[in-house]
């Protein structure tokens, strides 16, 4: 076993809304190493992005965490922290990277200045060192021309280079644990294929560990240790990469995977689509969130909420769990 | 040096189609530089390529929205860049269009009936009873509950949902050619699913031509007989499905399947690398190949010289000096 960097108990996280309570994230459980990255998959919904908001603490006020949730990041316990505490954690010890690079930038200050901020408030830098580590940062994310690009706009950029300058700023103090969420998905094919092998590199150089968030099992296939899979605010699977794949439990993680049109199928290939929808998160089914839609389901499945269950390695949430002896 | 085969027997030939957006007195942006396709009856022809590629300028100017600069797009014989006023609106009930957005493109103040009945209110046919009747049918048709959906408005659905209202509304006034601009690319992949099921399914039933436009190559495979991929407004390469994908013979195809990532960890990555470097302005394309700057293959000739269309095998047309195929055919 490894260092242990992220510890996730039981994280519960519901929004108020008009109609009830949304629990978006329910009941989350997961420990994470450094050096290691774990995938999150799931659909729109799903409770992926809320659940790398919680991790954060960057959730609005209409948010509620429920009481026996806990983040342990080093250690430390980031829901019973102040605003002041977590704001001196963000940067050295986490950090995230959004999907819209445009949005996540600031337009009005230089590329340059937004790395050289988070330089000069965490590790107390002098404006002269912070612009010399900004330059250095952009080389190593490989923006082209680093020292020309610092003083250079967002909007003077491609989405794949703000994308790299939003990777900068995330790694500047070299945080132990980094969020990807979806840092691939406004970009085209060729370019998400150069930012993923950046992240990656990072990883591996900086020995982070990273949260790669994405509803593109593509993207997890050949990135990720392991994979959780996100259903109705659940991880319904959890797996290292491989055995996801290979010996998938969940009949939703199956079903996801044969719903994806692969460039290796031939033309005009009938998809396996899941019928129906995602449930209301207001009103949950009492049962399996996925009972509704899904091929295998009996009754039982109806009745109580299946807890994970499996070896130290995959886990799953299913009664009737498939490729396994029981199921045969 | 082979000329690509004049394909008479096409349904929609779209030649040398250009499409210009001026910035200034003097510059102006390359979107779409003679491009030609033809597409058969009942075929679906796959449009895909990076963003800023042209592909939804070159499907727009299909539609004549706006025309394009200049060039020719036939549908059954019919000239269309030429057509004006009523003759162009009579000739529209021939090609519809679907988009991207499925929420945005339906009006969120109308009721679902109203939306899907708009073409045949347009185009002044039907009573008010018959027009119910058939929105009834078309709904029916894409899978939505009539009964439950007609009086209802577009926030009360699903995207998966509306964009099989738009669907509804594309297909009501029977075209023959459906033009779908990205039209899955913003649904999450369980309902794109079922939305290209759908497409496949009525596809055949109404013996439709379709224009599928969209960045994903693995969605454009599902759907298409042939496959056209552009690069900075020119066509690179067009093959049928299976060839293309199987064996790509333009750097840039390549490069563009390789970088697709594949649904399974032991998927080998026989990476293409490009030149790193950014798109090149469609304001100031390069001399020569477009691709030139970025590719790997590129020699002095891909400077000087745009190069020709040519046929190299039937039905598998490429613009490149070097294609891939020349090393292994040696």
């Amino acid at each position: 076993m490894g260092e242990i960097i992220l510890d996730v108990r039981n994280q519960r996280t519901a929004f108020a809304t008009g109609r009830g309570m949304l629990q978006a994230v329910d009941g989350v459980s997961f420990t994470l190493e450094r050096g290691k990255t774990l995938g999150v998959v799931g659909e729109s919904g799903s409770g992926k992005s809320v659940l790398s908001r919680s991790i954060m603490r960057l959730l609005p006020g209409t948010s509620m965490t429920g009481p026996g949730s806990q983040i342990l990041l080093n250690g430390k316990d980031l829901t019973a922290m102040t605003e002041n505490q977590l704001r001196r954690m963000r940067g050295p010890e986490m950090a995230i990277v959004f999907q819209d690079p445009m949005t996540a930038l600031n337009p009005t200050l230089s590329i340059g200045k937004q790395i050289m901020e988070v330089l000069m408030f965490h590790l107390k830098m002098s404006k002269r060192d912070a612009r010399a580590k900004a330059v250095d940062l952009l080389k190593a994310v490989g923006l082209p021309q680093p020292d020309v690009r610092v003083d250079q706009y967002p909007h003077q950029l491609s989405g794949g280079m703000r994308q790299r300058v939003a990777i900068a700023i995330a790694i500047a103090c070299e945080p132990d644990l980094l969020i990807a969420d979806e840092p691939t998905t406004a970009l085209d094919v060729t370019v998400q294929a150069e930012i993923l092998d950046l992240l990656q590199r990072m990883v591996r150089e900086r020995n982070m560990a990273m949260i790669l968030i994405t509803h593109d099992m593509g993207v997890v296939a050949g990135r990720c240790d392991d994979v959780a899979v996100m259903y109705a605010g659940k991880i319904v699977e959890k797996a290292p990469v491989r055995s996801l794949f290979s010996e998938t439990r969940m009949p939703y993680t199956a079903a996801l995977l044969s719903s994806i049109p692969r460039v290796t199928d031939p033309p005009h290939r009938k998809l396996d689509a899941i019928e129906g929808r995602p449930p209301d998160l207001i009103n949950p089914p009492p049962g399996c969130p996925f009972a509704p839609r899904c091929r295998h389901a009996e009754d039982a499945c109806n009745r109580a909420v299946p807890e994970l269950t499996g070896t130290a390695d995959h886990q799953w949430a299913c009664i009737k769990p498939l490729n396994t002896e029981a199921a045969a | 040096m082979n000329a690509p085969t004049p394909n008479i027997d096409s349904f929609l030939s779209i030649d040398n189609l250009t499409v210009e957006y001026p910035l200034s007195r003097r510059a102006k942006v390359h979107a779409v530089t003679e491009f030609t396709a033809h597409v058969k009856r009942g075929e679906t022809l796959g449009l895909v390529g990076e963003s800023g590629c042209g592909k939804s300028s070159a499907a727009r100017a299909v539609m004549q929205l706006p025309r394009p600069t200049s060039g020719s797009v036939r549908l059954d014989g019919q000239e269309l860049t030429t057509l004006r006023g009523a003759a162009l609106q009579h000739a529209r009930r021939k090609f519809q269009m679907i988009f991207q957005d499925p929420i945005a493109s339906l009006n969120p103040r109308q009721t679902i009936r109203d939306i899907v009945a708009a073409p045949l209110e347009i185009a002044g046919i039907g009573t008010k009873e018959e027009q119910t009747a058939k929105v009834a049918e078309m709904l029916d048709l894409v899978g939505i509950n009539p009964d439950q959906a007609m009086e209802r408005r577009p926030h009360e659905f699903s995207g998966g949902q509306c964009q099989r209202i738009s669907i509804a509304r594309a297909l009501i006034l029977s075209p023959e050619l459906l033009v779908c601009d990205e039209a899955v690319s913003a649904l999450d992949v369980s309902v794109q699913a079922q939305v290209l099921n759908l497409l496949e399914k009525l596809k055949g039933e109404l013996g439709l031509t379709m224009l599928f436009i969209s960045h994903d190559l693995a969605v454009v495979k599902h759907v298409s007989d042939r496959v056209a991929v552009m690069y900075l407004g020119k066509l690179c390469e067009l093959a049928d499905a299976e060839t293309i994908y199987r064996k790509p013979v333009h750097p840039y195809t390549r490069t563009l399947l390789a970088a697709v990532p594949e649904p399974d960890p032991d998927a080998l990555r026989d990476r293409v690398e490009l030149i790193p470097g950014e798109l090149p302005s469609p304001v100031n394309p390069p001399s020569g190949c477009r691709f030139r700057t970025r590719c790997p293959f590129a020699t002095a000739r891909c400077t000087d010289e745009v190069p020709a269309i040519r046929e190299i095998a039937p039905g598998h047309t490429v613009a490149c000096h070097h294609p891939l195929m020349e090393h292994s055919a040696a």
